[in-house]
């Protein structure tokens, strides 16, 4: 496959007044045409310095960054903006112009190059079919919701039908059901134009969700890179493990032996009893067995519970219980 | 005491005074303007980033802005007289007016173009604009609001120092004042001009905010 964006050896060193911040330490990086390449780390490792060394935004200390073979760092002013034409990108908070309205905002990249505003418009409403977003051509950005907004903004980085798409946490500011469906939008432009997409973030789930490939960046280092596939099923680093392992639930496993049945016969069937002890005792317990019934507004039936290892927690929900007048007795042999 | 004479006087009086705040505002936004977008443009952190540049027009601004308007006005008469031909009247007015505007406006400029946000700007850069179409078409349109109600402030400073320039002849309202109010204790005279230099800031205050409200499309 063609190689589009070939990184090597990038460093960034921001220097201030009274401390320099490596930002970037020899980062070799390439993306290859149509890929959907994700760029993943915590927020402060560096990815948002990385992705605006690709458009030369940032300029690197040191080291390449070839578009399609062409060195950046040898291109002039010019050429620069030239070639910024043809690497859009969409950003967290959407960087709209406030004061243009949904098509006015569509047609200001084609406005820069000088393309003519009848021309402009006419492929701005075709943008906005695209994004889903015709009938809100002479919204302001004010008036729209951030899903919306973010539509725009892809319509706009379109505009000048790019190569590449550079996403910055595009989706960061997002709820999770607006965040899926950007991401379906972006696969979908993806596919169907063959635009290469780069995308930062610092979110688990939408690499595994849309991206073919990952770059995780730790501390301003490239810990590991590859297919989604390979990175995920076999994480080397312990970046890249910090951020596989990070969205899995850890489950509490009850070690306590000790077990209650409790029988019900007389609580109303509206009182949580069991939910109240939890919460009184702030400890879980383990339901083992449940056989209750509700006749006529009262609670019947039994309840087989495994309490928690501490005894003290243990002896207090007992109590508990048996203040709310429920029959309580330990059970032996329920666990090993 | 309310003769055709005096009312003839007064009506000349607000169009001098008018005529003094539009022209000398126009002139000061012509010099505070591009002195304006000047400091944001080469500050630290700017789109053209000049230390030395920013440094000699801060320094301007500041020197100029320092010295009280009285003062300049008299400071500046050999000037003025080159520029208009004499140092008295509503037209010599405008050369110490326009001077002592300008860097007051070019701060005003300053601020109302560094409240763009930094994002908007990034993602024009990130299109391929040159600094040139971000200049007029991000900072100055996004700021838009912003900047037209800087000159509604501008305005009414601008007609305050307007008034001052009475005390040397300056012509308008403000001359009006203190010749009748101060000189010969005419204070029903002094009254009516206070008056309407009010109304004169009121309306102008009450313009620019419609203004300014009607052309701002992030709220609505």
């Amino acid at each position: 496959m063609e190689k589009i964006i070939e990184i090597k050896n990038v460093g960034k060193t921001f220097y201030g007044k009274e401390n320099t911040v490596e930002a970037l330490k020899d980062i070799s990086l390439t993306v290859h045409k149509g890929e959907i390449y994700g760029i993943i780390g915590m927020s402060g490792a560096g990815k948002s310095t990385l992705v605006r060394c690709l458009n030369f935004l940032e300029r690197p200390t040191t080291g390449t960054v070839e578009i399609e073979g062409m060195d950046l760092s040898k291109c002039n002013e010019k050429e620069l903006r030239q070639i910024r034409t043809q690497i859009a990108m969409i950003f967290q908070h959407f960087n709209l112009l406030m004061q243009r309205n949904v098509i006015d905002n569509i047609c200001f990249p084609m406005e820069i190059v000088g393309i003519k505003k009848k021309e402009a418009r006419k492929k701005a409403q075709e943008l906005l079919e695209i994004v889903g977003m015709s009938e809100k051509a002479k919204a302001y950005p004010s008036q729209l919701s951030g899903g919306q907004k973010q539509r725009v903004a892809i319509a706009r980085a379109l505009a000048m039908n790019p190569k590449i798409l550079l996403c910055d946490e595009a989706t960061s500011a997002l709820d999770p059901t607006t965040t899926k469906s950007i991401l379906a939008l972006l696969k979908d432009i993806n596919e169907k134009y063959g635009i290469t997409i780069v995308i930062i973030t610092h979110e688990m789930r939408v690499v595994q969700e849309i991206c073919s490939h990952v770059a995780i960046i730790d501390n301003g280092v490239l810990a590991e890179s590859g297919t989604v596939e390979e990175v995920f099923n076999h994480p080397k680093t312990e970046a890249a493990k910090k951020l596989v392992f990070r969205n899995e639930h850890t489950y509490t496993v009850m070690e306590g032996k000790r077990c209650i049945r409790i029988v019900f016969s007389k609580n109303s069937s509206f009182e949580p009893v069991i939910g109240n002890m939890i919460l009184e005792c702030k400890a879980p317990v383990n339901i083992l067995m449940a056989d209750t019934k509700d006749i006529g507004g009262i609670a019947h039936g039994q309840m087989i519970l495994q309490l928690p290892e501490d005894t003290a927690v243990a002896d207090k929900m007992i109590r508990y219980l048996k203040d709310r007048e429920l029959e309580v007795e330990e059970v032996t042999g329920y666990v090993e | 005491m309310w003769s055709n004479t005096v009312i003839m006087m007064i009506l000349e009086g607000i169009g001098a005074t008018i005529y003094m705040v539009l022209l000398s505002t126009l002139m000061a936004y012509v010099i505070g303007l591009p002195l304006g977008i000047l400091l944001v443009v080469t500050a630290k952190g700017g789109l053209r980033p000049n230390a030395v540049i920013y440094k000699i027009a801060d320094l301007f601004v500041n020197i100029v802005r320092s010295i009280p308007f009285l003062i300049l006005l008299i400071l500046i008469i050999p000037i003025t007289r080159a520029i208009v031909g004499k140092s008295y009247g509503p037209t010599a007015t405008v050369v110490p007016l326009t001077l002592a505007a300008a860097p007051f406006i070019a701060r005003l400029v300053e601020s109302s173009l560094l409240e763009v946000d930094h994002g908007v700007i990034e993602a024009a850069q990130s299109m391929g604009a040159s600094t040139w179409t971000i200049i007029f078409k991000v900072l100055l349109a996004e700021a838009k609001t912003s900047l037209i109600l800087g000159a509604t402030i501008a305005l009414g400073t601008i007609l305050g120092y307007s008034a001052m320039a009475g005390a040397v002849g300056g012509g308008g309202l403000g001359d009006i004042a203190i010749r009748y109010g101060y000189n010969r204790y005419q204070f029903d005279i002094m009254a009516v001009t206070v008056i309407l230099l009010i109304l004169l800031v009121q309306i102008m205050q009450w313009v620019g905010t419609k203004i300014s409200q009607k052309t701002d499309k992030r709220t609505r």
